[in-house]
């Protein structure tokens, strides 16, 4: 175990090497530069020329790697050109929002396809699992933003429950702020619901016919404890795969639904990063989501290690 | 009490309640959110000439000058008008005398001098200034002193406007990168979160200048407690903002989501009219560096059809080639005649065959989708030029990689971008030699030196029909036309003027 642990370390570290040099080189290379961003429509290419040199974006590109790796193993992931703060910072800064927005949308993911995908499976061919894996091809093929934009239509715009865009003011509470968050979560949630029933549905399908869950009938067991205990948890392994995967997907793709509800996340951080061209932002936000998935990665496999005995890597 | 005199009075009764209402006291108090279009850049409005840097930062720092009602300069923070030697290369410019930064301490000329110099030295319109500026000192603790090497009559202008603006801060802070937002405005920064909101709060030591409110000069009230600027970029989602009533001002609205805002909560704002796209031609390298092809596009082209795809209705559009609307001194159809509504394909085409055009390199437009208005006119545009004779080839792309390739000349032939109507001629980007266009001529040179040398303000006003003749003979950019702007306000926010750049001092609640 020890060594299968460090081993996947090891691999990390050599994964996250690769990420860095890749992110800075592609930053680089896109057209683009923060300083004409920053200068605005009426600054001639000199004006920019000479906010390229204060930023010291005008060195080589070597030089400015070797600076930006020689921060970055000393804990620094540079400094914000638009923010006036370090990367660090404002990534922290945007991770509440991002944490619970992929928390509350991972749980609606999972309240709906759960059941559904359960259900499905138990009652293959049955009406009900044709509507629900039909509705599931049709939701897992509506775009989030769209949805978002439906919601935030009928129940901020229509009746009123909600405020259409932000995350509070100055002073809101953490229940204020967390409020602000049920809209876009829902709309996460439906459509991230899709992929997790139907994989929970395969899953489960698989299990269902096995020879321990015959014998679990054969013995007089109840269906529930049937389904639910001895089947469910055989299942489970693709189960939290997909389970992982949309959470870190969440945590880097609900870019589109933060920016549009206006949630100030790690999401709409890239967005901004991006169109600005703010690098060290657009390299600390991609190397800390990178990490995300690499660790959870790791997780699901150190999971699959202690549900599966049968796992060997 | 017969039936006329209770009528009479009843009457009377429900003027006075009608006249309580149109003509409210302006109430002390209150917060107001206001969605913006994103997060500004910087707070800094030295460092950048983006209009909603101007927007947000005009409520903290100050200027010596400001814009008054009719767009004339008119004193901030300066005492009065400067006075400007005989020969027009001295402005002494009195200081006023008690205003107060947010820090507390007192500003004094010392404290300007230093900001201009650092304005000349990192500001995009300080840099433009600053080739003609000797020296700048202190005269005094309530005075300074600009000398220049020739009359430069747009000064005062330059030293008004509120982006790669003029700003005073502390000399302690005038660092080239601003750390410390301390201004003398009515409102100061309490807390920055950026994509969530940026708080302002009343500055009780404010000394605003007396008398009435002048639109952007005159007296600087301070009725609300805070303006809260909310980012919110989507533009659909700033549409529901208003629709829903989420703020008491959204800025910058599609304009065709006018009528779905005039049944919402929020109720339109038009600023009409507002600014005007521009074609801006590369006259340094490639096709248009051919004037006789400039002049061939300038006739091919047909305002009014890409006016109509841009904005729809011509509610929320004119078609005017004068480079400044009738709402302004400086309107003037001079050297219009070239400018035709429906475009002159025939003539367009001849003058295109007359060019000895090379149909094997094709126009080069660089657009973008960041302003979809600019992309539906690239389109129209394009099947004009074509029928005039020309190859066309759109590069549409992202707006950062546009104001990249921009300042490129071998990488387009046409530009497209748009500007507010600026309150000085000399402030409008491509007018700068070194602006992408690259545009020079002696004609130009000659047109532009009357215009800012001319101290006279009637004089400098036919000096600008020089100059647009000029524009129109050489075709360094086309105008296309004029258009409207959408925002939306709350009912019960009072006080707020359409304008390029709103402001919030002097807008109060109504209770």
């Amino acid at each position: 175990m020890a060594r299968v642990i460090l081993r996947r370390l090891v691999e990390m570290v050599a994964v996250m090497a690769l990420v860095v040099t890749i992110v800075f080189v592609i930053v680089r290379v896109a057209p683009g530069d923060p300083a004409a961003m920053m200068l605005g429509p009426d600054a001639t290419p000199q004006d920019v020329a000479d906010l390229r040199t204060r930023l010291g974006l005008d060195s080589s590109l070597v030089a400015q790697y070797g600076r930006y790796v020689g921060g970055l193993l000393t804990g620094d992931l540079g400094q914000s050109i638009f923010l006036a703060r370090p990367v660090g910072q404002a990534l922290w800064e945007r991770a509440e929002p991002t944490f619970f927005l992929t928390l509350f949308s991972i749980l609606v993911a999972c309240g709906i396809a759960l059941p559904v995908g359960i259900l499905s499976a138990y009652r293959r061919g049955s009406l009900f699992d044709q509507v629900t894996t039909t509705t599931a091809v049709f939701v897992a093929s509506v775009p989030s933003f769209w949805l978002g934009l439906v919601l935030m239509q009928v129940f901020a715009v229509k009746l009123g429950w909600f405020d259409p865009s932000g995350y509070g003011g100055p002073g809101a509470s953490l229940g204020e702020r967390l409020h602000h968050l049920i809209l876009p979560a829902v709309a996460l949630g439906i459509v991230s619901s899709a992929l997790i029933a139907r994989f929970t549905r395969a899953s489960m399908l698989d299990v269902l016919g096995d020879d321990y869950v015959r014998t679990a009938r054969a013995k007089g067991m109840g269906e529930a404890r049937v389904v639910l205990k001895h089947a469910l948890k055989n299942a489970l392994i693709p189960i939290l795969t997909v389970i992982g995967l949309t959470a870190a997907l969440l945590i880097s793709g609900a870019i589109v639904t933060e920016t549009v509800y206006g949630l100030p996340g790690v999401g709409s951080l890239v967005v901004s990063a991006v169109l600005r061209r703010d690098y060290p932002v657009i390299q600390g936000t991609l190397l800390i989501v990178a990490g995300l998935y690499v660790l959870i990665n790791f997780v699901i496999d150190m999971l699959y290690l202690a549900v599966d005995p049968r796992v060997r890597y | 009490m017969n039936r006329s005199v209770r009528i009479l009075l009843s009457s009377a009764i429900a003027l006075v309640g009608i006249g309580d209402a149109a003509f409210a006291a302006p109430a002390r108090g209150g917060v107001i959110d206001v969605a913006t279009i994103g997060e500004p850049p910087t707070l800094d409005p030295v460092s950048s000439t983006a209009d909603l840097v101007g927007i947000i930062s005009q409520h903290v720092f100050e200027t010596l000058y400001t814009f008054d009602k009719a767009w004339a300069p008119t004193p901030l923070l300066a005492a009065s008008l400067p006075e400007i030697s005989a020969d027009g290369t001295v402005y002494r410019i009195p200081l006023r005398t008690g205003v107060k930064f947010h820090d507390g301490s007192t500003m004094t000329s010392k404290d300007v001098v230093a900001s201009l110099q650092r304005w000349m030295k990192i500001g995009s319109r300080g840099k433009q200034v600053a080739t003609n500026v000797v020296s700048v000192e202190a005269d005094g603790d309530a005075a300074v002193k600009i000398t220049l090497k020739v009359a430069y009559a747009p000064l005062t202008a330059f030293l008004a406007f509120n982006n790669s603006a003029a700003i005073v801060v502390p000399a302690a802070n005038n660092e080239d990168t601003l750390t410390k937002i301390v201004g003398t405005g009515p409102y100061m920064l309490k807390e920055r979160k950026p994509d969530q909101y940026i708080q302002l709060v009343r500055f009780d030591g404010y000394a605003s200048r007396p008398g009435e409110p002048d639109g952007y000069g005159g007296a600087r009230k301070q009725w609300l407690d805070e303006i809260r600027f909310v980012p919110v970029p989507d533009a659909n989602t700033r549409v529901e903002g208003a629709v829903a009533g989420q703020f008491a001002y959204v800025d910058s609205l599609p304009i065709e989501s006018f009528d779905r805002v005039k049944a919402g909560k929020d109720k339109p704002v038009m600023l009409k009219p507002f600014g005007w796209p521009m074609f801006v031609m590369n006259t340094k390298q490639g096709l248009f560096t051919d004037l006789a092809l400039r002049k061939a596009v300038q006739a091919a082209l047909a305002p009014e059809d890409m006016m109509t795809a841009a904005f729809g209705s011509k509610e929320f559009f004119s078609v005017d080639g004068a480079m400044y609307p009738k709402e302004y001194v400086w309107s003037t159809n001079a050297g219009t005649e070239a400018y035709k509504a429906q475009g002159a394909t025939e003539t367009a085409a001849a003058m295109v065959k007359r060019a000895g055009y090379d149909a094997s390199k094709p126009i080069r437009i660089l657009t973008s989708r960041q302003y979809e208005f600019h992309y539906k006119m690239a389109l129209v545009a394009q099947e004009y030029l074509k029928a005039a004779g020309f190859a066309v080839q759109l590069d549409v792309v992202e707006w950062a990689t546009l104001v990249q390739r921009r300042a490129d000349p071998a990488l387009w032939d046409i530009y497209i971008t748009h500007s507010p109507f600026l309150p000085e001629p000399a402030l409008i980007g491509f007018m700068s030699d070194a602006a992408p266009g690259w545009w020079t001529s002696p004609a130009k040179t000659a047109a532009i030196a009357a215009l800012n040398t001319a101290i006279d303000p009637k004089k400098r006003i036919e000096a600008w029909a020089e100059v647009q003749k000029v524009i129109y003979a050489e075709a360094p950019a086309y105008k296309v036309g004029n258009f409207n702007a959408l925002a939306a306000k709350a009912p019960k926010l009072e006080g707020v003027s359409p304008a390029p750049w709103p402001y919030f001092w002097n807008a109060w609640l109504e209770k």
